[in-house]
């Protein structure tokens, strides 16, 4: 049973439909991030969920309670719905200290003097900012008004946690830092999160189950893995990393196992577990797209005991990243990039071998 | 390596020299000439309180002008006025300007773009048209609103008197109280970034308690800057006083130097001594006012801000109907007011067998006095608008753009006349026209007029072209000194060009200064020199207020027409906190 449950949600902004028909359910302690370019209608999503923007059809529900539903004229307000939340600017109010900033939900709920302060402390303990309090906000580094705000969504214990790309504003060394600390400090509390990011290294890092957005529609919802190796969308692999794709005609759709020849690319056609293979029907002479992760992909001198599908390739150019080496490779015609392991080094001109695992693999029916 | 060195150093030193030598002449002209007409006439005024003689004649110092002016009570009282009118009206108008304000900017109510649009007509509407606009209603005897409640229950046995204390504050508050309020604090209002509101919403907040406790307190830096801003200007209030306060001998600051400077004989030692009082006063809060407008606000905006708005609810229709009333006040009512004085045989008296008439405007337009007045302020307007836009462009620019010495003195004259006065300025410069020789055959024309009118809005002119030039990046001038152009043709050529909109704007402002305001002229104006504005002032003094409405017209017609005009073509005449 869903904590928080979101029922054919509908937001537009004058004809365009910022979220289109979104159904969700979020668990009790889950760390659920909803992923998507900007524009895709996730951060709306969220607002929706906080109550700051009206859906236009749909319902919302958190425990048994009905949050919104147009259709049967309720609306809870904001400041009922009991969440927390973390604004991409962090919203801190500059007229107050850090101690002024995360007491301020506690007084709204008139708690006692002692506990408010009590609480205060150990929500900035929480975040690692003890002995801040008197600091004026905006006397404070950008990861650290990101923790103050923190402090202050969790200080009154909330339902829901929710969380609008916080980690936007930082630099790339601090942005690494915090999103250990905030998964670290979410398994702590166990507060449910409802994250929005762009960044697919976010939400793959730190969640327990992804939903993908583009154009106001959820196209994928699933653990990080999955959605990463077996994108049920066009979008998601795109958006979600690199891919290696091939171009190929369908020999042999019988059974478990799909067989693809590639175009351009003498040598044995490639294997690909059907069951992979997301969006259509597969037949026999059909024109499609094979799809793999990059690093998925492992490169060797050799062309192995011939097992699996071996690609023999040129071996173009190759550049050093420091970590690995990125390579160019010469498949079917056209250049392909690939990254690998700095371990081996191989030259320019060589023939190597790319072995794709048909595990890994997925298909796609080629763009028209 | 040495030899070919040379001769580009020296080039290089020539270049530089002869740019220096150009530059601090025309610094020296421009510090010359803005001393003379700003600071000289303050030190005059100093200078003369301690003068027993009168203008013109051998001076004779002695103290007796201070002893005159501190032994008598009107001059304490007129400045203990000055302050209780002003700390009055921001006491009254704050929070009305602020809930204004924060509904048109944060909240859904409706029409917040056309409600806009009302207070920027109300703040652009000279003061003289509301003030005289609300007379004709508030008048005690003959005020339309006491002659329709004197029959009604209860409310019957109250006369709304004008002509009082309570009188001028609401003259005040609808002529430029409110609306200066909105117009400066509704923009800081929307540039606040809306998430600093949700997030209080979302700790447990209502929409109240949000905005009492965290938007006021975002906006306090703007809200005391706009206090300030007006606790400055609280001594150069005049027309209203003026008006509402003489009548029943309440006099402020400005209104009583002109009282003493115009006595018969003037005791002009003693309206210096007054002014004495005040500059010292001055000394302290122009550094404050320059600290206040230069300083860069609260760091409320955030890149990424979306102005999201706050949802009224059941209030949304009151709320609009409330600010609706408010501007119909402001607006409406001083216009229909005055347009209907203009066009009845007696203001209010709807029972006359003829209520309407066009006979005083037949009589107006047929008036020499009213075509010569108008004649005047055309010219007076039209000069300063030219002359002050050129001018201050060129101040802005050598203040922004090089790096001649005395550019902080410069800038700190052009700081000056915003918090002098203008009635004290007016008597600065009597005092430099007549106590000076060679000058006295100037006075009496039109060109004393329109040097008081130049100097008037020096600061706020000055600001502008100093924010554009700014704002413009100086790679289009420095391509253009590459090519070969020099200063005064890089100036011409591109400067004043990408400057036009600016000059246009500033030229509006200087024309809509001149064509309203009477404190800075009222001493130096004769018969033949008198404008449309001090037309109107007599004409009310004396009776005439038939009359004194078509002038009005005139010049609520000549300040909104061009504000408007000026609208239309995409210049927001206007000011600003921040």
């Amino acid at each position: 049973m869903g904590l928080l449950r979101i029922e054919n949600l509908v937001k537009r902004f004058g004809p365009v439909a910022a979220v289109d028909r979104v159904n969700l359910e979020i668990r009790e302690g889950e760390f659920f991030t909803l992923l998507g370019p900007s524009g895709c209608g996730k951060t709306t999503t969220l607002r929706m969920v906080g109550g700051l923007e009206k859906p236009d059809e749909g319902e919302i529900h958190m425990a048994e309670r009905c949050l919104v539903s147009p259709g049967r004229g309720i609306f809870v307000k904001p400041e009922r719905r009991d969440m927390g939340m973390v604004f991409q600017s962090y919203a801190l109010w500059p007229h107050m200290t850090v101690f002024e900033n995360v007491a301020y939900p506690l007084k709204l709920r008139r708690v006692k003097r002692s506990e408010m302060r009590d609480k205060t402390r150990a929500a900035l303990e929480l975040v690692g900012l003890g002995g801040f309090e008197e600091r004026p906000s905006t006397a404070l580094s950008g990861g650290q008004q990101q923790r103050v705000a923190l402090a202050r969504a969790l200080v009154f214990s909330p339902g829901v946690l929710l969380l609008d790309e916080p980690l936007s504003n930082l630099d790339a060394r601090l942005r690494e830092e915090m999103r250990r600390e905030l998964k670290a400090l979410q398994r702590r509390v166990k507060v449910t999160v409802l994250f929005v990011t762009h960044d697919q290294m976010e939400a793959l890092s730190m969640s327990d189950r992804v939903g993908i957005m583009n154009r106001g529609r959820l196209e994928q919802v699933g653990v990080p893995e999955d959605v990463y190796y077996q994108p049920a969308t066009s979008f998601a692999r795109d958006f979600l990393g690199k891919v290696f794709a091939l171009a190929g005609r369908i020999v042999d759709a019988t059974g478990e196992e799909c067989r693809v020849e590639l175009k351009d690319h003498a040598g044995p056609p490639v294997s690909v577990r059907a069951r992979h293979s997301g969006e259509s029907p597969w037949a026999a002479g059909k024109e499609v797209m094979v799809a793999i992760r990059p690093e998925q992909i492992s490169l060797a001198k050799t062309a192995g005991d011939g097992r699996g599908n071996v690609l023999a390739v040129t071996l173009q150019a190759s550049q050093f990243l420091g970590d690995r080496y990125e390579y160019t490779v010469a498949v079917g015609g056209e250049s392909r990039v690939l990254t690998a392991p700095a371990a081996q080094r191989l030259k320019p001109g060589q023939q190597i071998y790319l072995q794709l695992d048909p595990e890994a693999i997925t298909l796609w029916p080629t763009a028209q | 390596m040495a030899g070919p060195r040379i001769p580009a150093v020296g080039a290089r030193l020539r270049a530089w020299r002869g740019s220096l030598n150009g530059g601090v002449i025309l610094m020296a002209l421009l510090i010359g000439v803005m001393g003379f007409y700003v600071i000289y006439p303050l030190v005059l005024i100093l200078i003369n309180s301690f003068n027993t003689a009168t203008i013109a004649e051998p001076p004779v110092y002695g103290l007796q002008a201070w002893r005159d002016a501190f032994s008598e009570p009107g001059i304490w009282r007129s400045l203990w006025n000055s302050i209780r009118v002003g700390v009055t009206l921001q006491i009254v108008a704050l929070p009305i300007g602020i809930c204004i304000s924060w509904l048109l900017a944060r909240t859904n109510i409706y029409g917040a773009g056309v409600f806009e649009l009302f207070f920027w007509i109300s703040f652009i509407m000279p003061t003289v048209a509301t003030t005289f606009g609300w007379m004709l209603l508030l008048d005690p005897n003959t005020g339309l609103v006491n002659t329709t409640i004197r029959g009604w229950p209860i409310i019957g046995s109250i006369t709304f008197d004008i002509y009082s204390f309570w009188g001028i504050i609401w003259a005040h508050l609808v002529s430029n109280g409110i609306s200066t309020k909105v117009m400066l604090m509704t923009p800081a209002f929307r540039r606040m970034d809306a998430s600093l509101e949700e997030a209080s919403r979302m700790s447990g907040a209502s929409t109240w308690t949000t905005m009492w406790r965290i938007t006021v307190p975002m906006m306090t830096p703007v809200i005391i800057v706009v206090v300030l801003l007006s606790v400055i200007r609280i001594f150069s209030s005049f027309e209203t006083e003026l008006l509402l306060g003489v009548p029943w001998g309440f006099y402020v600051y400005s209104t009583k130097i002109v009282d003493l400077a115009r006595q018969e004989p003037p005791l002009v030692n003693q309206a210096a001594a007054l002014g004495s009082i005040i500059l010292v006063f001055l000394a302290a809060v122009i550094p404050l006012q320059r600290r206040l407008i230069s300083r860069r606000q609260f760091t409320t905006v955030t890149g990424h801000f979306k102005p999201r708005i706050v949802d009224l609810g059941a209030w949304r229709l009151p709320a609009t109907l409330l600010v609706a009333l408010v501007v119909f006040i402001l607006d409406f009512v001083p216009i229909l007011s005055v347009l209907g004085g203009s066009f009845m045989t007696r203001f209010g008296f709807f029972h006359l067998p003829k209520t309407w008439t066009t006979e005083y405007w037949r009589m107006a337009l047929g008036d020499p006095r009213l075509t010569n007045a108008l004649e005047n302020t055309l010219i007076v307007a039209v000069s300063a608008a030219v002359i002050g836009a050129t001018l201050f462009s060129l101040i802005g620019y050598v203040i922004v753009r090089t790096k001649l010495p005395g550019r902080s003195i410069l800038d700190s004259i052009c700081w000056l006349p915003s918090a002098i006065p203008g009635v004290l300025s007016g008597l600065g410069l009597l005092w430099l026209f007549l106590g000076t020789p060679v000058f006295r055959p100037l006075y009496g024309t039109i060109f004393l007029i329109i040097i008081a009118y130049i100097l008037g809005g020096i600061t706020l002119s000055t600001q502008i072209f100093k924010a554009n030039f700014v704002q413009l990046g100086n790679e289009l001038e420095e391509a253009s000194r590459m090519s070969g152009a020099g200063f005064w043709r890089t100036y011409w050529t591109v400067v004043l060009p990408l400057m036009a909109q600016t000059m246009v704007m500033v030229g509006v402002i200087k024309f809509m200064f001149a064509a309203q305001h009477a404190s800075s002229i009222i001493l130096l104006a004769t018969s033949e020199t008198r404008t449309l504005i001090l037309l109107a002032l007599d004409q009310v003094f004396s009776g005439h207020r038939e009359v004194a409405s078509i002038t009005v017209v005139f010049i609520m017609t000549l300040t909104l027409g061009v504000a408007l005009i000026a609208r239309s073509f995409g210049l927001k005449v206007g000011i600003r906190a921040e």
